[in-house]
């Protein structure tokens, strides 16, 4: 019922929504310098309205997704719900980094579009993908494939031949003692995903 | 993270450093298998299968494995833990491993690997080796997380404590169903706004229909200064009866 009455209004809508920007148009152009500071006000108010951080949980049953955000002792939780018209909530996974655009304050924050928050790559480093990995593994050339996850995921599975150094051991001041001494030797690192 | 361990390496002289982005989510994804570490089939709190014959297994297997042939992996799955997230970890001959790494991937579970366990090689690395029948039946218990509770621990704080309480953060849709009497309810959605009314000095355990609220409780609960754990566990409940079961 109420779906039929809204898609007869919907063309009268947009005619609508024609018809006011067909007449902007046409208004002296001081309507459009008004209406630029306002825009950027809006522009900066969304800017708020956006979560960068760690997903700590998600409950399905609450449609409640919480995300860890900002660093060490300033870090906080915050909660932000959503519902069926929230695009990407495949892309909160815990334990994985987001960016959740919401709308709405305080306990009625509903996420629009979430996003996975991918890795910068750092200098002097590039991206390789699954074939490449495979061809590189198969082809006899030395490669040494580092497992960067944390001590314990290493040992429950890992990529076949790989070593496992994770960022606290590599962050030590004879972290890198642990590569090989060759320098040309290719280096693949990898983790639990693309965060 | 991989970026910042090659990052590093790139800074320590090394030429040509790659990441490989996708991980092991992945590299699973395309259809690969990932090994288990001799430490974790030897240590780890997984449910090990030989995958060998049964006069093979008897003659000597790595400790703790249990016998489901290759042949009758296929129909075994009612033999495994219910709960996916039990990590199984295989071993045989020749490509059986990887073969039933798929089996039971296909199965939903979460957390399968290989044991690349040469069974000659295992003897001969001098490692330790049972003999005999395979036990009746496999039996996985899943090891605590660093704040969770015990459902019998749980179970008793119920029914009422002097110096912990019993929080449910469950939806009031849901708790109208049923609660347990002596719990607090405070939906998830409400508790930073209602968490001063929580009594500072006693231990908060969290519980609502399976965990994943209750940890983000939890954590909300010990952020803000409380003392607190959270259950994972089904808990269903019809008026003051709630059932509770992993």
């Amino acid at each position: 019922m109420n779906h039929k009455i809204l898609k007869r209004l919907l063309p009268l809508a947009c005619g609508a929504a024609f018809l006011a920007s067909g007449c902007a148009q046409h208004e002296p152009v001081q309507a459009g310098n008004k209406a630029a500071p306002a825009v950027q006000a809006e522009a900066k108010k969304k800017q708020k309205n956006v979560f960068k951080g760690k997903i700590v949980g998600k409950s399905n049953k609450a449609k409640t997704i919480s995300i860890k955000v900002g660093k060490g002792a300033k870090a906080k939780t915050m909660m932000v719900k959503f519902d069926d018209n929230t695009k990407g909530v495949k892309h909160a996974v815990k334990g994985h980094a987001a960016i959740i655009k919401f709308k709405g304050e305080g306990k009625n924050r509903i996420a629009t579009v979430i996003k996975p928050k991918l890795a910068k790559l750092p200098k002097g480093t590039s991206e390789m993908k699954t074939p490449e990995l495979k061809a590189l593994m198969a082809s006899g050339k030395k490669y040494v494939l580092v497992d960067a996850r944390p001590t314990a995921r290493f040992h429950e599975g890992t990529i076949p031949g790989s070593i496992g150094i994770d960022v606290p051991t590599m962050k030590k001041k004879n972290g890198a003692a642990l590569l090989p001494k060759n320098k040309d030797i290719q280096l693949v690192f990898y983790c639990g995903g693309p965060t | 993270m991989s970026t910042t361990n090659a990052g590093l390496a790139f800074k320590a002289g090394h030429k040509n450093v790659k990441v490989y982005l996708d991980g092991v989510p992945g590299w699973k994804k395309a259809g690969n298998h990932v090994e288990a570490s001799e430490n974790f089939i030897k240590k780890g709190n997984i449910v090990l299968i030989d995958l060998r014959s049964k006069k093979d297994y008897e003659a000597g297997h790595v400790p703790r494995a249990h016998n489901i042939s290759m042949e009758d992996l296929e129909y075994a799955e009612d033999d495994f833990p219910a709960n996916k997230a039990a990590p199984i970890v295989v071993y045989g001959n020749g490509d059986d491993a990887k073969k039933a790494f798929k089996i039971i991937k296909g199965w939903g579970c979460k957390k399968g690997s290989i044991a690349s366990v040469d069974f000659a090689a295992w003897k001969k690395a001098g490692n330790p080796i049972e003999t005999g029948v395979t036990p009746d039946e496999i039996v996985w218990v899943r090891k605590l997380g660093k704040y969770e509770i015990t459902i019998a621990e749980f179970m008793k704080i119920s029914e009422g404590s002097a110096d912990k309480l019993a929080l449910d953060v469950r939806t009031n849709d849901e708790v109208d169903e049923g609660k347990f009497a002596k719990a607090r309810h405070i939906p998830l959605d409400d508790l930073q706004g209602q968490m001063s009314s929580l009594p500072k000095g006693k231990e908060i355990v969290v519980h609502c229909t399976t965990g994943a609220r209750a940890e983000m409780a939890s954590t909300e609960l010990r952020n803000a200064g409380f003392k607190s754990r959270y259950l994972v566990a089904t808990v269903e409940c019809d008026g003051p009866e709630c059932e509770v079961y992993e």
